[in-house]
Formats: C-alpha cells, structure tokens, sequence
C-alpha cells in the first residue's frame, strides 16, 4: 500500500477514510471509486458509519463520496461524516473489544466469527469467545459462556451467560429453554424470576435482549 | 487382561466405597477374580466396608515406594473365592502416590485379575487424578439432590477431558416415595442433566448401614433391595442387559398388616 494514497481504516463503528491532506479532489474521487469497487464483496452486507479525517471537503463532495460508498460498496452506510477531533482513534475497553480486525471484516451484531461447541457444556466449563457462540447441546448449572457476540444454545441453558461481553449492547442470548443462574448482556446483570420455570416438558424458544439497561426476555 | 474401572463421584458420601465393596463382591461371586483398590489415602474406609481392616500389614503406598511387592500387600478374601483388596495408607496422604505410579499399578493388576475396581476419593484434586490416571472406564455415583448432581456433572466434564469417555451413572439412595410426591429428584431429571448411560438405581436401605459396620457387603444379602440392586449392577457391569427394578415394592400381607397397625413399613 502506498504511504501517500488514500487509506481505509477500521475502528468499532466502521470505516475511517484517511485522505492526504494535499491530495486534489479528482485525485480523491478516483480512487475511493476503485478502492470500493474493488472490495465490495467484503462489504456486502455491512452496516457501517464513515468517517474521514485529513482532507477538508465540502459538503456537496461528502455527499458525492456517500453515494460512491453506497453504490459501490454493497453494505449500508449509516452516516458519512468528518471525523470529530476529540474522538480518540481507539477506545480502550477493560474488557476484549469488538475491534475490526481488517477493513473488511463486517461489524453488525448479526455477523462475525462464531464457535460451535458440539456437547453439552458442563459444570466448570469456561468458554471465552471474541465472536458469536453456539452450544449443540445444554449448558449445565456451573459451566460460564461469555461471548462478545451473541449466544445461541440449542439446549437447555442453565449456567451463566454472558453475550456482548465486551459492550455490545445489541447482544442477545437465545436458547431452546432459558433458565440461566446469571444473565449478562453487555453491562446488564439479571437473574431469572422465581415464577419464570413452567417446566411442564414443552420446549418454549426464548430470547433475551437487553433494552434501556434491563435485560428483557420474550418468547419467539 | 483385566478392565480397570474408577468408581468416583465428586461429592463426598454419596455411595463411591459402598458400590465399589458391593460390585467387587458381586463379580467375585459371578465366578471373576477381582481386586479393589482403595485410593483414599489418609482416610481410608473400603477395607471398614469389606471387614478386612485387622488384616492390612502392607498397603498401595508401601507398593509404590517398594517397601513390599504387590502380591505381600493384596489382602485375599476368604469368605469369596478371587476376591482380593488392596488398602490405602491411613497415616500418609494423597500426596504420596503419583499418577504415573498409578498407571504402573493398574498395568501389573491387568495381568493377575478380570477386573480392578479403584475406590475414588471426594474432590477433583490430587486423590481424584491418581485414582483415574489408569481407568479404562468409570462409573459415576449421585445421590438424587441437586449438589450431588452439581458435583457429578463436573467429575464428567473432568474424565471427559482426561479421555475417559462414557462413564455410567449409579443413583443411589432413592426413595421412591419422595420422588412420588416430587421431593426428591426423578431418575430422568438426573438423566437429563447429566446426559450420560445410566448402569443402575440403588433405593435408599437400612441394610446397607447394617451391612457396612458388619464389614459384608449387602450384594450377598437375599433380604437387602440395595443388594438386589447391586446385584443388577454386577450383571449390567459384565455387559448383560437386566431390567430396572421396580423400587416400588408392592407392600407384602405382613407390611400390610404392619401399616394397619399403625407400624411403618420398610
């Protein structure tokens, strides 16, 4: 890559598009067009926010560039938006962050790397994953997912969860019977109500999300 | 070549040493020639159980330290022909063997007897990792209460991950009346949790208590319905397909008559 083209970055939310800060404008559009171009299936299908820094551009050359990015790109631009000069380039997060690891890694809540685990998770058991989780099985009193992602258990969940562990608070948990000791959503804590185990055998699919800081679950 | 088979549980009290005295006595009254091993150093208790204890000179620490050959230290049962114990050390601890002296251990007794029955200490630490280091199979006793369960289904997890794979499941001390009146948990929600093959359900019974500070083992014990059970067990162990019993017990004209009276039944 050459140290004085237009560069794509990546951070949480999205895209960073750094452009020299010399660079003329012809110079600019020409080659954001065949960036994109040449990537759009590895944006398919990605929501993402795009910001940009260097350069200054008006807003009529804003809008020329979110409609190459929206035309070009395949995934869905959220926003197209100078970058704000107090926004530190990273976020540090105590806990492992959602960090886009390349520029063409999708980064919605509904994508990305995802473990199966094919048994059933037993007492003691940690599973610690940077992505989406899936149990082929129960998850037994004791045994601790934690997930940046999501987590799916096609099972009995009994143990404790936690998805969007590293801030996500779109995270959710879904299981085939959900009755976990703890649930976690990103900051949000929860035990399951007292009156919430019919256990009369029938599989009734739940999911919980996390809304306002409160962890919900509805049945699907 | 024998099978070497770990009896464990995790939880403390559920039954390890009593299954282990009752399916070893079993076999040997099947005709096989079996040893057990008490693994349980510093507290030992299956020699209590079998009734041998006055007669221990050498134990399994004295074995791995050469102190004395095997054969000084196996103790030969004379009440059941091919029956043998060999004891644990009761003033050392469970430091004083190692995994790998266990394995040795297991490969000498392969060769003398059809089935070695290893007694396993409670907990996960280091009397639990000696006693699996040289298991081809294990056998997993619960009680049905939710700590036992708990303690059980994380032994499970903890021989899966030592590669020793579909371990069976006892239930021990069952009251079916409880289970009836849904204080107790059932057989199936056990089952269901622990996700592995049940060998065998034993009813809670006094005989057992009897028999245990008598030092013989219930399983020998036509009266006892934990010896019936075990009995079950010992067959189940040598691959044969018994029925489980019906631990409901139709109530005999004499425990009829007893219930008349006011007297509680067995």
């Amino acid at each position: 890559m050459e140290t004085k083209g237009i560069v794509f970055k990546g951070n949480s939310d999205g895209l960073v598009i750094v452009i020299p800060e010399d660079y003329a404008w012809e110079d600019i559009l020409r080659e954001i067009d065949s960036k994109v171009s040449g990537a759009s299936r590895f944006f398919k299908g990605a929501k993402i926010k795009v910001t940009y820094r260097g350069s200054e551009l008006t807003p009529g050359q804003e809008q020329e560039l979110k409609r190459i990015l929206d035309e070009k790109s395949g995934a869905v631009i959220e926003s197209f938006s100078r970058e704000e000069a107090k926004t530190p380039a990273f976020q540090e997060s105590i806990n492992v962050t959602r960090t886009v690891r390349n520029i063409f890694a999708a980064v919605s809540s509904d994508e990305g790397n995802c473990k199966f685990i094919r048994n059933t998770v037993r007492n003691g058991t940690r599973i610690d994953y940077n992505g989406h989780v899936v149990v082929l099985g129960d998850v037994n009193p004791g045994a601790e997912i934690i997930a940046t992602g999501n987590v799916v258990v096609l099972g009995t969940l009994r143990g404790l969860v936690h998805a969007g562990a590293g801030g996500d608070k779109d995270a959710f948990v879904y299981a085939l019977k959900l009755l976990p000791t703890q649930i976690r959503i990103a900051e949000a804590i929860a035990r399951m109500p007292e009156e919430h185990i019919p256990d009369d055998g029938l599989i009734r699919p739940e999911m919980a999300t996390a809304r306002a800081g409160k962890i919900i679950v509805e049945q699907l | 070549m024998g099978e070497v088979i770990v009896i464990t549980s995790g939880k403390g009290g559920v039954g390890k040493t009593t299954t282990t005295a009752n399916i070893g006595t079993g076999l040997a009254v099947l005709g096989k020639k079996v040893v057990l091993v008490d693994t349980d150093i510093g507290l030992r208790n299956l020699d209590v159980v079998m009734g041998l204890e006055n007669r221990i000179v050498y134990d399994l620490v004295d074995v791995v330290e050469g102190t004395c050959r095997l054969k000084q230290a196996l103790i030969k049962d004379k009440r059941y022909e091919g029956l043998y114990l060999l004891p644990a050390a009761q003033t050392r601890d469970k430091n004083a063997v190692t995994p790998k002296q266990m394995i040795w251990l297991c490969n000498e007794l392969r060769e003398e007897f059809d089935y070695i029955l290893i007694d396993c200490p409670a907990g996960i630490e280091q009397g639990f990792k000696n006693a699996i280091a040289g298991a081809d199979r294990a056998i997993v006793v619960t009680t049905p209460e939710v700590s036992a369960v708990r303690d059980a289904d994380r032994i499970i997890g903890l021989l899966e991950a030592q590669e020793i794979r579909n371990p069976r499941l006892i239930i021990n001390r069952v009251r079916p009346d409880m289970v009836k009146r849904g204080d107790m948990m059932s057989i199936e929600d056990i089952v269901d949790i622990l996700a592995i093959k049940l060998i065998g359900v034993v009813p809670d019974d006094e005989n057992i208590i009897i028999s245990t500070n008598r030092g013989e083992p219930a399983v020998t014990d036509n009266k006892s319905l934990a010896g019936q059970a075990y009995r079950n067990i010992t067959r189940r162990v040598m691959g044969e397909d018994v029925p489980l019993m019906d631990l409901n017990v139709p109530a005999g004209l004499l425990s009829k008559m007893k219930k008349l009276f006011g007297f509680k039944s067995a």
